[in-house]
């Protein structure tokens, strides 16, 4: 069940959007992850919603796929939907004992939740479009000018693509741990929350010794492979921009006018 | 002062002839681990490997075998200049490891595969791990899709080059490491137990691929291993003792003294095993007896057993 995060996970396939440069992704998910902040109307969602729909089929990933990544973040959505609509003020149309919901809080909880998935589904759709290497090498070339004021954008940009290949060996790691510690009598199910963070511990104690081990290996076998940094490095796929990613960039605004248009239109 | 290009490589050691003419060339190297204290203070000194001379010339097959300890590892690392002796020097292809300008360029003439397969793959996508070398050493791009292209034809794992190692098995994710060794155009591969995670499948075909690329390719290949199997088809074997090669010589050779290797609590291979105990129990079979056939002739051949029509 841990396996089922898809963020990091590149979906394989050939499509217009994973041929994309990915600074155009990198960045196009930021204008829309942004734009989700710019209204509260319905009809603004709609936009929003229909764009992510079109983006997702031009991807030719399949939406199940995609939508795998909102399960990690489902406590989270329930959570902030509960708080919003049981404690925003404004008319009551609805009373459970002592709690009471306000359409305020009604139209609050859907629009946060709304704009929560969309912001999930946008991130997603960009990692499982994009290798991790195109989108460290996205960043490394969208932060570049940055190096001026040394700050190290190759090594951290290596660091992301990283963490980004280890993530699902870890995890499978976690489970396997779990279940090593399981079958030993460790219990991670019950007791209150202090107990269970204590009973953790024989989780997370092998886990931090094998990633650290893990990343001991690594870096060797990078010094091995004449890994020296960014300076002199190469590229194999050099970041180049096509006729399609100025088609794209096109598309971004295009998306941009109509949602404000949309928005400054319609009441709703 | 002349040939001043062709020579930038060389770095300041002083370039003998014969001295290019191997591959690695390891002149009494020494490698102490000093073992610290909590704050610090060196506790103790353990000769990992101790005073190893060790000649492989271009193209050999060299095996080295040695229990758990004796330096093998340690031994590896100083090939691909990842370690550098405490005393003694290396060369590899004519080049010191210990000039620090040497590093980059015995890194790409000797690459190393080690032995967890997750841990040594860089990258999310199997052709892009393998362009990984390429990329570091400088390499034009349009020369590095070709580079990769061939490289991974090399392993036979060019069909797989767009998926995510984590789909692969252990063999397959261990020849798509050799493939990015081989990116890089190195003379000499060196395998630290590269098949010790892999079940029986995956180490055969990691195995022929290796057999493959010294053989088509006339790379060196240093293989550390467990398996007597293994070792039994290079062409010389060095056997590590306490960080000190202890015995070496043709499989024949160092097979053929089975109280060194107990004594370095290293194993015969099977098929020596069931040589030596039919010989004991009286058949007329050689002492060292290194492959199935070459049992299966001689005793056929001696007449114990009657030949299957
Ligand atoms: N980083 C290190 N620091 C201190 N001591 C080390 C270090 N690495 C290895 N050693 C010690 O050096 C000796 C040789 O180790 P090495 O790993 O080379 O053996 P090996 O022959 O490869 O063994 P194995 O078959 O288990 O891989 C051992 O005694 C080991 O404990
Ligand atoms: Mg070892």
């Amino acid at each position: 069940m841990i396996r089922d995060i898809t963020i990091g996970q590149y979906y394989s396939v050939d499509s217009t959007i994973h041929r994309l440069d990915p600074r155009v992704k990198i960045l196009g998910t930021l204008a829309y992850m942004i734009s989700l902040f710019t209204f509260r109307d319905f009809a603004g969602y709609a936009v929003a919603v229909l764009f992510f729909a079109l983006v997702l089929a031009l991807s030719k990933v399949p939406f199940s796929y995609a939508a795998r990544g909102l399960k990690p973040i489902f406590i989270l959505m329930a959570f902030t939907a509960f708080l919003n609509l049981f404690w925003t003020d404004g008319t009551v149309f609805f009373r459970v004992g002592a709690l009471a919901v306000t359409w305020e809080g009604l139209y609050k909880m859907i629009y946060i939740s709304l704009r929560l998935i969309l912001l999930v589904l946008g991130s997603s759709l960009m990692t499982l479009t994009t290798t991790p290497n195109q989108l460290t090498d996205g960043l490394e070339r969208i932060f570049g000018p940055l190096k001026v004021f040394r700050v190290p954008v190759h090594e951290m940009a290596m660091m992301m693509s990283i963490a980004l290949r280890f993530i699902p060996i870890l995890i499978e790691e976690t489970n396997r741990i779990m279940k090593a510690q399981t079958a030993r009598g460790a219990d991670f199910e019950s007791g209150n929350l202090l107990q269970r963070l204590r009973n953790m511990l024989p989780l997370l104690i092998p886990l931090f010794v094998s990633a650290i081990r893990r990343a001991t290996d690594l870096a060797l076998a990078m010094d091995a492979r004449c890994y020296h940094g960014g300076a002199g490095r190469t590229k194999m796929y050099p970041l180049r921009y096509r006729v399609n990613d100025f088609v794209a960039y096109g598309c971004l605004v295009a998306y941009i006018v109509i949602l404000r248009a949309v928005v400054w239109v319609c009441p709703w | 002062m002349k040939g001043l290009g062709s020579e930038k490589m060389m770095g300041e050691s002083k370039p003998k002839p014969e001295k290019a003419k191997l591959m690695i060339d390891a002149r009494g190297v020494t490698h102490e681990y000093s073992r610290r204290d909590a704050e610090g203070n060196v506790m103790g000194i353990i000769q990992a490997v101790d005073g190893v001379d060790l000649q492989v010339t271009p193209g050999e097959f060299v095996a080295v075998l040695g229990a758990n300890g004796s330096g093998k590892s340690t031994l590896a690392k100083h090939i691909n200049a990842l370690l550098v002796p405490t005393e003694g020097t290396l060369y590899v292809d004519g080049k010191d490891t210990g000039n620090q300008e040497n590093v980059l360029a015995i890194r790409q003439l000797a690459g190393m595969v080690f032995q967890n397969p997750d841990n040594q793959i860089v990258s999310n996508v199997v052709e892009e791990d393998v362009g990984f070398g390429p990329e570091n050493i400088g390499v034009p791009s349009e020369k590095i899709l070709e580079r990769v292209e061939e490289s991974l034809k090399s392993v036979g794992m060019y069909e797989y080059r767009k998926q995510s190692p984590n789909r692969l098995s252990g063999g397959q994710k261990q020849r798509v490491a050799i493939a990015g060794i081989m990116a890089m155009h190195p003379r000499c591969i060196v395998l630290d137990e590269a098949t010790s995670m892999l079940d029986p499948s995956g180490r055969k075909n990691v195995l022929d691929t290796v057999r493959k690329l010294n053989r088509e390719e006339g790379i060196t290949v240093v293989l550390i291993t467990h398996y007597m199997e293994e070792a039994v088809e290079a062409d010389r074997i060095f056997v590590m003792r306490q960080g000190k090669v202890a015995l070496s010589g043709t499989p024949r050779e160092v097979f053929g003294k089975p109280e060194i290797l107990e004594a370095c609590r290293v194993e015969l291979p099977d098929i020596t095993k069931i040589g030596l105990g039919l010989r004991r129990a009286g058949l007329d079979i050689p002492k060292v007896v290194l492959t199935e056939e070459e049992l299966l002739s001689c005793v056929t051949g001696s007449g114990a057993f009657p030949e299957k029509a």
